[in-house]
């Protein structure tokens, strides 16, 4: 599965618009800035619907529409981070495929659309009859909650991809190696 | 109503000296002004944060990760109270709900940033001093702070109908604007030096 | 309420200021966006140089 992996991003690598985007200074930098501040916008309002939902912001404003209004917002804060994710990626992508922490940040990812999709299951399921309270049911509290913590740890993976503790060429235990996805006699990038 | 010295339009008098003077002190020689200053960054890189944040590199990551979570608060809050003010979004909610209680999560959300910003800024006081870039998100700081709690707030604690619309509209645009400068000026920090 | 009073009421101290203080700040984020998109142009001229 590694090899396979490493393949694919060494085939990207060959592209010269990842070579040049990587070369770039400001284009690079240009994309990484517009990836971060985009976390202002979908996190920032993904944050206020947990908030509502935990009861701690908008007491008086019904949550499902709290939700439902902010929901454009968040999703196209959503749909510029994704796009400047994958452009990152294109950019640098053998490092980044044997990057730990961008592959926990990618579970992690993972994890927060499932726990998503089951917020909003549950908010359907439940009707209308809480949605003026100013705290929701204990399922959703949870959800709202667990939203919360797996964000602010997908952003610490984020921070950490930057720093090289357990890049491939430093020379790794098996363990972290094999995670990490660290290829035997691969070409150093 | 007590009378200011300045007459009846205080306020306005100050920002347009505000904004004379920040003008006039970005275009003219302050090296003396800067270089007076260099002890405190000395001072910021032997203190307990600055030991922290050079010799431990994980401990100023995670920081620096949940500065970008005070961050996403700002943005959050700046999002849904302006974009309200602009008619944007949430329009079926009174204007007045949506931006007292983005208030109170914004001041939070700026001193998560700040407190985390001031421990990253001794992590890496040596390079910031000399950053160009590092002087300009301070500037532009302290003028979106002074805008937010001297002007923004202010205003929108009259009775909105009482304002003319297109000044309301004229100041979310500023508001969102100034953010958005601010912390990409801030991702450029990590690009320079 | 006379016609200056009115005006007054329009436009009071807190709203110019407002708009005194929103403008320069919507000029620096124009400025200072300005000068980042040239981003784009410095990749094209990376690409064009390189004959990409």
């Amino acid at each position: 599965m590694n090899q396979v992996i490493y393949n694919f991003a060494v085939w990207l690598d060959g592209f010269e618009w990842s070579t040049a985007m990587h070369e770039s200074y400001y284009m690079y930098n240009w994309v990484e800035s517009t990836h971060v501040l985009t976390l202002m916008v979908s996190l920032g309002v993904l944050f206020l619907i947990d908030l509502r939902m935990l009861g701690i912001a908008f007491p008086n404003v019904p949550s499902t529409q709290i939700a439902r209004r902010l929901n454009l917002p968040m999703w196209i804060g959503f749909g510029v981070a994704i796009t400047t994710g994958l452009l990152l990626f294109y950019a640098i992508p053998v490092r980044n495929s044997q990057s730990l922490w961008f592959r926990v940040k990618l579970v992690l990812l993972v994890c927060a659309g499932i726990n998503a999709y089951l917020l909003h299951k549950r908010m359907n399921e439940s009707g209308s009859s809480w949605e003026n309270d100013a705290v929701a049911p204990k399922q959703i509290r949870t959800s709202a909650a667990v939203s919360l913590g797996l964000w602010t740890t997908i952003v610490i993976c984020g921070r950490f991809i930057a720093y090289d503790w357990f890049d491939c060429e430093l020379g790794q235990s098996a363990f972290i190696s094999f995670v990490a996805g660290c290829v035997d006699g691969q070409t150093q990038f | 109503m007590p009378t200011s010295i300045l007459g009846p339009y205080t306020r306005t008098i100050i920002a347009a000296a505000l904004v004379v003077v920040t003008i006039v002190f970005c275009l003219t020689i302050r090296i003396p002004v800067h270089t007076s200053i260099e002890p405190l960054f000395d001072w910021m890189t032997a203190s307990w944060f600055g030991y922290i944040g050079t010799t431990w590199g994980a401990a100023f990551a995670v920081v620096e990760a949940f500065h970008l979570v005070g961050l996403a608060f700002i943005g959050g809050t700046v999002v849904a109270s302006d974009g309200r003010l602009l008619g944007l979004i949430l329009t079926d909610q009174p204007p007045r709900a949506i931006i007292d209680k983005t208030y109170r999560i914004f001041n939070w959300a700026l001193i998560l940033t700040l407190s985390t910003g001031i421990f990253m800024a001794c992590g890496v006081a040596g390079k910031i001093y000399f950053l160009k870039v590092f002087w300009y998100k301070m500037l532009t700081l302290c003028a979106g702070m002074l805008f937010e709690y001297g002007i923004r707030r202010p205003l929108l604690e009259k009775e909105l109908e009482d304002i003319n619309p297109w000044v309301l509209k004229l100041t979310a645009v500023a508001s969102v604007m100034v953010w958005f400068t601010v912390a990409a000026l801030g991702r450029w920090i990590g690009y320079s030096g | 309420m006379n016609e200056e009073n009115k005006t007054e009421a329009k436009l009071d101290d807190i709203q110019i200021a407002a708009i005194v203080s929103s403008s320069v700040f919507v000029v620096w984020f124009v400025v200072y966006w300005f000068f980042q998109i040239q981003a784009v142009r410095e990749l094209f001229e990376f690409v064009r140089v390189n004959n990409f």
